[in-house]
């Protein structure tokens, strides 16, 4: 059996709902991170490369009629390029890298690229077309699948006791971190800046005109605890989740290139890490944010490995409660004030891409290790519907 | 010359001058919206990288304007999307604008010099054909237009708005001495048909005739308050309610207002008036001065004569000032025999009497406030016009008076009044002793052919002018024009072959009596005329809704068939009249809210006043609109999706999704152009400006229905989304209900409603007949009525007037 590593790893500026990349596709988008990968590594010949995978939580309008396919074909892969989408929610982009990686292994493939793509500004949370069951029983004697993921943030807070000062320290520090982070252009290397499309109305007409987006653009800084407390939850009467600590919808993408050591040998690549192990997990729907909290154990156990084993972790912040309620149950939460947690700051300032964030994490994770020239990290997140996931990286 | 007023420019961004493009707005006029460029840079300005050359400097003030206006409450838009047909700009660079404006009105602050300034710029830009008027409420039209060209004196008027000028009614329209006659008539005509303000032509005499009798009856009252000693309580007490006046009677008008605006109306009223034999009236009092010192100034600055407060338990307590000390103290309801007295009375009239002759501190009081206001306005005559109605009119279009000064005489008598006036040694007008011994008793009479009042001038009655435009029922009905009436509802004959259906129960309730009306008007208006108006003059409601009481009575006694019989008849009455060989044009005004809301949207046609508040509230009483309403709004909604769309696979869930909002959230329009995007009303009706010309205007809309050749609607079939709705709905309030936001009672409702507009059990797509819905609606309905929460519901509403959530 071959294995799997990652040669190169990239990602686009994550920009906020109706922000930088309001206006651009995201298979235009997602097309501008495929060629800027690839222009890293000209060494590989397009043809060799045999399939796309990308992570996607709502592959329908511009980002249906199969993404994969129309990102490969968009980005000027010859037509022996095959491509697929693949949903896992949140989960998504990482879960792309994981089917790749295993395909490499089990020899099925040579390279492969796979990431993931979204637009939340296009697309709303449930698709442009929510059908939930109509017999679908909401008494408790089903799970509740369609729950808002505000209420499940919610849910996490109250059962669990996390507090509202809690979420919103963590509100902060993920702000200032990131902030920190673009000012000392920390970034810079794992950002593919996008052509971005604005319209403007020029003599009269109205025309489509471009700009350079290539900076995270959710931050918001400076931001206090004081300011904080002060908004109300739109998810619960007298809640404590809000806008501040909770993830910004997102558009993003980000791609990462796999393929065996021995081709990247031959190609003179140098292999960045690669993805060892991959565990995926089902948790209460109503509570779906504490999916780290069983999802890291799990590939920690099947890798033989603890927490202490790893130097960093990217644990997305869909919400600061699940955040913070899943680094204290896997025994980690002193690690994430010690800045071994999301060290550039998580998804509250940087945003949640959905279908992208894994892929995403993944360039950021992996851009953090070689910069502190460590060891191993993990991606790990939360799932709607009810589910955790999380892959543990090996730098080579 | 043909004059029409497309687009307008304001001139001053100011609060009235902001508030006055909205309005315009509202009537369909586009306007700009300009004023001076700030008056340097500041260092906020600097930092934010702001320069001279900057618009957004360069514009401040009028985007401050628009900005204010947009957030006013009460809103001074009909629908907050009409700001968009403002431009805002300034007098350096922008004025070239003026160039197509049909109408410049100015704003702009009151100094002479910088209004002549102004005009003198705006004279060289716009067209000959432009319109120009001041909203000056003190300065001397003659003055401003002083060194105009002969050409723009002709062109140039005064049009004094009321604040807020959305909701005031009184329009003050000066003419200059060369003002052409077409011009004044043209803007008075578009005053009210377009405008639906209420027109009093003034002379051009200082503060006009709103401001002049009404600075007076401000400073009477409180040099009354003030030199026989009653308390700011005791005053508003007795000029409230039991004289006609506003809910916020005399003292809370006034820091309303502002003291400080009060003040200068005064002051510059006395310097204009050397010849007033009561000039001294306008000079400050001492608790005057000091509150001005203090800055005091009323609601805009936290406290006036009155100031709200909270004590140690957080309840709220209204403080009242004692103008003895200058401290404020707790404000009681000071009781005063004849006041209450007059809250029995039916009439304002009547209540107005009971208190002028009563023996109680209050008579006292309203005795010498009446009679100075009474001998005033007299002695006015002539001077700032030359009929009395003009004075009423003004007072109750400009200060919500419900009687103006003649009237109030009238409602005293005028005899008896001149008694009480030589007791008060109080100077009584000569023309009044003449009218009296000319055996003319009262200033308004009624006639077999009309309405006539006191013409000082000819002293004779001399006949009102009955504006044809302006039809009035309760004229109609003395004159034996009523076809059918029962203690609910009337049918009277307006002319022309049309009548109209009139409710009058209490906020026009609808009950069995009104549905018998309505089924029996559909039959006669079939038989015998060529359409049907539904409206009638109610100041507050079209229509309030079903009287639910019944409803109630009803369900407790477990009279389902009763119930459901008083469903099949509403939603027969409603259906027959949207049906009906005839037109009937429905035009609501005020509330329209759950059954009165379904009776407004199954008409031919609906010609809505602007100040239309509509809504299918049924769910605040645990029920759901079961007399078309759901059936119409559907209709509505949908009706404009192409053929063909919804079998391509068209997602209606956003237009069901808008029917399901409004109904289960009990949506209520705040204008009727906010009616018409909720989609209780078509957009493609037309908007009735003139709540006064509004029965006249449906009625002209019947008869041009009729004369283009009526046909009844084809009957509808409504695209629904079957079961994937109620999926769609059953999720999204499980959400609501897990955040605490609505109550599992609130759920059950909602979940009728949902089962409702999806048409019941079929697939995404289907088309089904009106009468379908109609069925789901009875069959909510009925079985909402008998739940207990329902009934505990729809009691605490009839006990409480709000919502119970339970």
């Amino acid at each position: 059996m071959s294995d799997a590593v990652i040669v190169e790893s990239v990602r686009s500026p994550g920009a906020r709902r109706r922000g930088g990349l309001a206006n651009t596709r995201a298979d235009e988008f997602g097309i501008q991170v495929l060629k800027g990968l690839l222009a890293r590594v000209p060494q590989v010949k397009p043809e060799e490369i045999d399939d796309l995978i990308v992570g996607c939580s709502f592959p329908e309008c511009e980002t249906g009629m199969n993404l994969g396919r129309i990102l490969a074909m968009g980005a000027g892969l010859p037509i022996s390029v095959a491509g697929m989408t693949v949903n896992r929610f949140c989960a998504s982009g990482l879960q792309a890298i994981a089917d790749a990686t295993a395909k490499i292994r089990a020899g099925w493939s040579e390279i492969i690229i796979a990431g993931g793509c979204e637009t939340m500004t296009h697309i709303p949370m449930g698709g442009s077309a929510m059908r939930p069951h109509p017999d679908w029983k909401f008494d408790g004697s089903m799970p509740d699948v369609y729950i808002n993921m505000g209420n499940t943030a919610e849910n996490v807070a109250a059962n669990y006791n996390i507090s509202r000062e809690d979420m919103d320290k963590m509100g902060v520090e993920s702000n200032r971190r990131a902030f920190e982070a673009i000012k000392a252009g920390k970034f810079k290397e794992e950002i593919i800046p996008i052509q971005a499309a604005k319209y403007v109305k020029k003599n009269g007409k109205r025309i489509r005109e471009y700009f350079t987006f290539d900076t995270d653009d959710g931050v918001r800084w400076p931001a206090t605890v004081e300011n904080m407390a002060k908004l109300k939850s739109p998810f619960k009467a007298g809640g404590n989740v809000t806008a501040a600590n909770s993830s910004q919808m997102t558009d993003g993408a980000a791609f990462s290139l796999l393929m065996t050591p021995e081709k990247a040998k031959a190609l003179g690549l140098k292999p960045i890490a690669k993805l060892t192990h991959h565990a995926v997990i089902g948790v209460k729907s109503e509570e779906m944010g504490v999916g780290p909290a069983y999802a890291i154990p799990k590939v920690l156990k099947m890798a033989g490995l603890t927490a202490k084993d790893i130097d960093v972790f990217e644990i997305n912040e869909a919400f600061a409660s699940q955040a913070i309620y899943s680094c204290r149950v896997v025994g980690i939460e002193d690690r994430y004030w010690a800045g071994d947690i999301n060290p550039n700051g998580g998804a509250i300032a940087i945003g949640h891409p959905l279908g992208c964030t894994g892929a995403k994490l993944t360039a950021q994770l992996l851009h953090e290790l070689k910069r502190r020239g460590a060891k191993r990290g993990i991606v790990s997140m939360c799932v709607g519907g009810g589910m955790g996931a999380a892959a543990i990286f090996e730098m080579v | 010359m043909s004059l029409e007023i497309k687009k307008a420019a304001v001139l001053g961004a100011g609060v009235m001058g902001a508030t006055i493009a909205a309005h315009l707005t509202n009537a369909g006029i586009e306007c700009y919206l300009l004023d001076i460029i700030p008056f340097e840079l500041t260092d906020d300005d600097k930092k934010k990288g702001l320069t001279e050359k900057s618009p957004a400097w360069r514009n401040r003030f009028a985007a401050n304007g628009l900005a204010g206006v947009t957030k006013s409450k009460p809103a001074s838009f009909f629908t907050k999307k009409n700001a968009s047909m403002i431009k805002i700009g300034n007098f350096e660079d922008n004025l070239k604008w003026l160039a197509d404006v049909d109408w410049v009105c100015e704003v702009v602050v009151e100094n002479l010099k910088i209004k002549q300034e102004l005009f003198a710029k705006v004279e060289k830009v716009i067209k000959p054909t432009c319109i120009v008027s001041t909203n000056t409420s003190g300065i001397p039209i003659k003055d401003i237009s002083a060194k105009f060209s002969a050409d723009l004196k002709k062109r140039f008027l005064g049009t004094h708005f009321f604040n807020p000028p959305r909701y005031m009614k009184l329009m003050e329209i000066i003419p200059g001495v060369e003002t052409d006659k077409a011009i004044v008539d043209y803007m008075c005509k578009f005053s009210e048909q377009t405008l639906g303000k209420g027109v009093v032509v003034c002379k051009d005499t200082p503060n006009f005739i709103g401001n002049r009798i009404g600075a007076f009856d401000l400073s009477n009252a409180q040099r009354i308050m003030y030199e026989r000693k009653y308390k700011i309580d005791e005053t508003d007490a007795i000029v409230g309610k039991a004289l006609g006046r506003p809910g916020t009677a005399l003292f809370g008008t006034i820091d309303l207002v502002g003291l400080d605006i009060g003040a200068h109306v005064n002051k510059n009223l006395y310097d204009a008036v050397p010849n007033d034999e009561m000039r001294d009236m306008f000079l400050s009092l001492p608790f005057g001065d000091k509150m001005l010192a203090n800055k005091w100034l009323g609601n805009k600055t936290k406290q006036g004569f009155y100031k709200k407060t909270k004590d140690a338990k957080g309840k709220s307590v209204k403080l009242m000032l004692d103008i003895d000390t200058m401290e404020y103290v707790p404000a009681g309801k000071p009781k005063f025999d004849s006041i209450s007295a007059a809250k029995k009375k039916a009439t304002v009239a009547e209540s107005m009497k009971t208190v002028f002759y009563a023996e109680d501190r209050a008579g006292e009081f309203v005795r010498e406030y009446l009679c100075k206001n009474f001998i005033y306005s007299a002695n006015r005559m002539g001077e700032i016009c030359d009929d009395i109605m003009s004075i009423d009119n003004a007072m109750k279009w400009g200060y919500n008076h419900k009687l103006g000064p003649f009237e109030s005489w009238d409602a005293v008598g005028v005899k008896e009044s001149l008694e009480v006036m030589k007791k008060l040694k109080l100077k009584v007008p000569k023309k009044v002793e003449e009218m009296l011994k000319k055996g003319c008793d009262s200033f308004y009479t009624v006639k077999d052919d009309g309405k006539y009042y006191y013409d000082f001038e000819k002293k004779a009655y001399a006949k009102i002018d009955e504006n044809p435009r302006i039809i009035i029922l309760p004229d109609l009905k003395s004159r034996n024009k009523i076809v059918k009436e029962n203690a609910s509802a009337s049918l009277i004959d307006i002319g022309d072959g049309v009548v109209c259906l009139e409710f009058h129960t209490k906020m026009n309730a609808i009950d069995e009596l009104f549905t018998a009306m309505q089924s029996e008007a559909l039959d006669i208006v079939e038989k015998d005329f060529v359409g049907m108006v539904v409206a009638n003059h109610d100041e507050r409601a079209f229509s309030a809704g079903a009287n639910v009481f019944q409803v109630l009575t009803a369900a407790q006694m477990g009279q389902w068939d009763l119930i459901e019989k008083g469903v099949e008849a509403l939603q027969g009455a409603n259906m027959r009249m949207k049906y009906l060989s005839k037109p009937v044009v429905t035009a609501p005004a005020g509330l329209a809210l759950g059954g009165g809301c379904e009776i407004a949207m199954h008409g031919a046609r609906c010609l809505p006043n602007g100040e239309t508040y509509m809504g299918l509230v049924e769910v605040g009483v645990g029920v759901i609109p079961a007399g078309g309403g759901c059936k119409e709004l559907l209709v509505r909604l949908t009706e404009g999706i192409p053929d063909g769309c919804i079998e391509a696979g068209f997602n209606l869930q956003y237009h069901m999704g808008k029917a399901f909002e409004n109904i289960a959230m009990a949506k209520v329009s705040t204008s009727a152009a906010e009616a018409m995007e909720l989609g209780y009303v078509r957009k493609s009706e037309r908007i009735n400006m003139s709540r006064d010309q509004q029965i006249y205007e449906a009625k002209q809309l019947v008869l041009s229905l009729v004369a283009t050749g009526y046909k009844p609607p084809r009957p509808a079939l409504i695209p629904v989304m079957g079961e994937n709705f109620r999926g769609m709905v059953n999720a999204i309030i499980q959400n609501m209900l897990y955040g605490k936001f609505v109550s599992e009672y609130d759920v059950h409702v909602s979940k009728k409603v949902a089962y409702v507009l999806s048409g019941g059990d079929c697939a995404e797509g289907t088309y089904v007949s009106e009468q379908e819905i109609l069925d789901l609606e009875k069959e909510a309905f009925v079985s909402l009525c008998g739940e207990k929460k329902t009934q505990e519901r729809i009691m605490y509403m009839l006990s409480n007037g709000k919502p119970l959530r339970n």
